[in-house]
């Protein structure tokens, strides 16, 4: 017995293109979805990665959708860059010293910072 | 251990946006009297007074354009009739028309909230409803919108919050109380979050950014179910809005948050159930449970019951509700909930408050605790969760043949 004895039961049709209306104004939950996306936006991503789009000008589902896709786009690629820096900060010391010989002149406050920005990253991926 | 659960190896669940059970399956009830739908008697004031009953006369879209009300205060209003705050007030179930006369609608308008579907409209949601485990008592969380009562499924728990706020999850609550799909990889599981596209995204992204490989989209769910990977837990959000496709096409949002049609929404449950049914050994490894995140502000006719409390509090301020803290001891409105899998006997009916002495009262911490229960066997979790029935010992010892299993096709 296979699949093809399953009894079938028809989904409707409609008329899609009838129905579909992309300038049809947004609704609370999609105007709290842009909110999120806007605060996640200013809390996450740095200063130069930012849409600088204002959201209250966004008004129909196509408007907020090219927004919301812009936006998910770049907190994946933040988050995806971020877990890289988190491995490669984890990786043992003798590598990283093997695979970026260090400059003698400028290097002692950046020594100190990287351990700083080191320790503060072993912290919060312990969180 | 009966075979269905043995066998189990996938939990997927698809949780569709804003309708209520008796909007959605209280037309049932003509055809099984154990499905705890409508009479066709159930009634509500309208503005005037006067009493409107419910109607089988919902339509795809068009009647409910002025969203109705379905945030902390509009549905006190639904549950309590309009009556202010008291300690001693009784739930009624009879404002609903009273409140969406509040978003803008007339007279006529208003009475909208009172329709219903006739089942052969919405043939998906009906059929699957009455071949496979119907809920009659599975209800929202909290009688709130969509933010707070999602984050029910994905946490077991709002964190306190009964709004559409952001809610920040800090590092020490996310510690203390995981996501669940944080929970499965910590136990070497794999779980994931399908949203439909990117220019639809999901509702979950700021609390989950921090674990990019939660997310996929719903492509990558119909590849994965045809690769072999599903993931042993996963859930999926429909699409939130009408907007272009790749190569110049058309989405239509999916997800029935009214006034999206309906039956994009009734074709996209027929799509994932036939993705999961159309290929054996995921149809006998997989449980399917299609359920909604709240009622949207439609008219339920059952009192959401009391609960535990979930140990946070919520002001008078935050309920938008004067002298009403909520400590999370009242669930939110019924909704539409349906189990699948060809484990479980045709026409299963889970008995709901109709059946005092049967009763079994889901909510959406059910979702968590119950895959936690599954996969991880312990009783790591929230206080909701640890009071929440699961549902799997649905599942029984016998397969279905593939002739008792139906397959949606297309006209």
């Amino acid at each position: 017995m296979a699949l093809k004895d399953a009894p079938i039961v028809n989904m409707l049709s409609f008329d899609e293109k009838e129905a579909y209306n992309h300038d049809r104004p947004i609704s609370s939950l999609v105007r709290t979805q842009l909110l999120h996306l806007h605060t996640a936006e200013n809390l996450w991503l740095p200063p130069e990665d930012r849409t600088n789009i204002n959201i209250n000008n966004l008004h129909t589902e196509k408007q907020a959708s090219e927004y919301i896709q812009k936006v998910t786009a770049l907190l994946h690629r933040h988050g995806r860059r971020q877990q890289q820096q988190a491995a490669t900060s984890a990786k043992p010391k003798k590598a990283r010293k093997a695979a970026k010989p260090r400059k003698k002149a400028a290097s002692a406050g950046r020594k100190k910072s990287s351990k700083t920005r080191s320790a503060a990253k072993k912290r919060s991926s312990r969180r | 251990m009966p075979a269905g659960l043995d066998a189990l190896k996938h939990i997927v669940v698809l949780m569709m946006e804003n309708r209520s059970f008796d909007h959605m399956l209280g037309g049932l009830k003509k055809k099984n009297s154990k499905i705890n739908g409508l009479t066709g008697n159930e009634s509500n004031p309208d503005v005037q007074g006067n009493e409107v009953k419910v109607s089988p006369t919902a339509d795809y879209r068009g009647q409910l354009g002025h969203d109705p009300d379905h945030h902390f205060p509009g549905v006190d209003v639904q549950i309590y009739g309009g009556a202010p705050f008291a300690a001693d007030r009784v739930p009624n179930m009879r404002g609903f028309i009273k409140s969406y006369s509040t978003q803008g609608t007339n007279a006529k308008e208003s009475r909208a909230i009172m329709n219903y579907f006739s089942p052969e409209k919405i043939p998906v949601l009906t059929t699957l409803a009455t071949e496979y485990a119907l809920f009659n008592g599975w209800f929202a969380s909290i009688p709130g919108p969509t933010i707070c009562n999602r984050a029910f499924a994905h946490y077991g728990t709002s964190f306190g919050n009964v709004d559409m706020n952001m809610f920040l999850v800090s590092d020490a609550d996310r510690a203390k109380i995981p996501s669940i799909y944080q929970r499965m990889k910590n136990g070497g599981h794999s779980a994931k979050l399908y949203y439909f596209d990117e220019p639809s995204s999901t509702m979950e992204i700021v609390n989950l950014i921090k674990e990019q490989s939660f997310f996929a989209t719903f492509d990558q769910f119909l590849a994965d179910c045809k690769s072999g990977n599903l993931p042993e837990y996963c859930l999926i959000e429909p699409n939130y809005s009408d907007h272009p496709g790749p190569g110049g096409g058309q989405l239509l949002a999916n997800d029935q948050h009214p006034d999206h049609h309906v039956l994009a929404g009734d074709n996209f449950i027929g799509q994932v159930y036939n993705q999961i049914r159309s290929i054996p050994e995921l149809w006998h490894s997989t449980a399917l449970l299609i359920v909604y995140d709240e009622h949207g502000g439609l008219y339920d006719h059952v009192v959401p019951p009391s609960c535990t409390p979930d140990g946070f509090q919520a002001t008078d301020a935050a309920t938008n509700v004067p002298g009403l803290a909520f400590k999370f001891d009242r669930l939110g409105i019924r909704v539409p909930a349906i189990l699948v899998s060809p484990y479980i006997p045709r026409g299963t009916i889970v008995p709901g408050p109709e059946d005092p002495a049967n009763q079994r009262i889901f909510e959406h911490a059910s979702i968590p605790a119950t895959v936690t229960k599954h996969f991880l066997g312990n009783d790591i979790g929230t206080v909701r969760e640890q009071n929440a029935q699961t549902f799997l010992d649905l599942l029984g010892d016998n397969l279905r043949p593939d002739n008792q299993c139906v397959f949606f096709g297309k006209h």
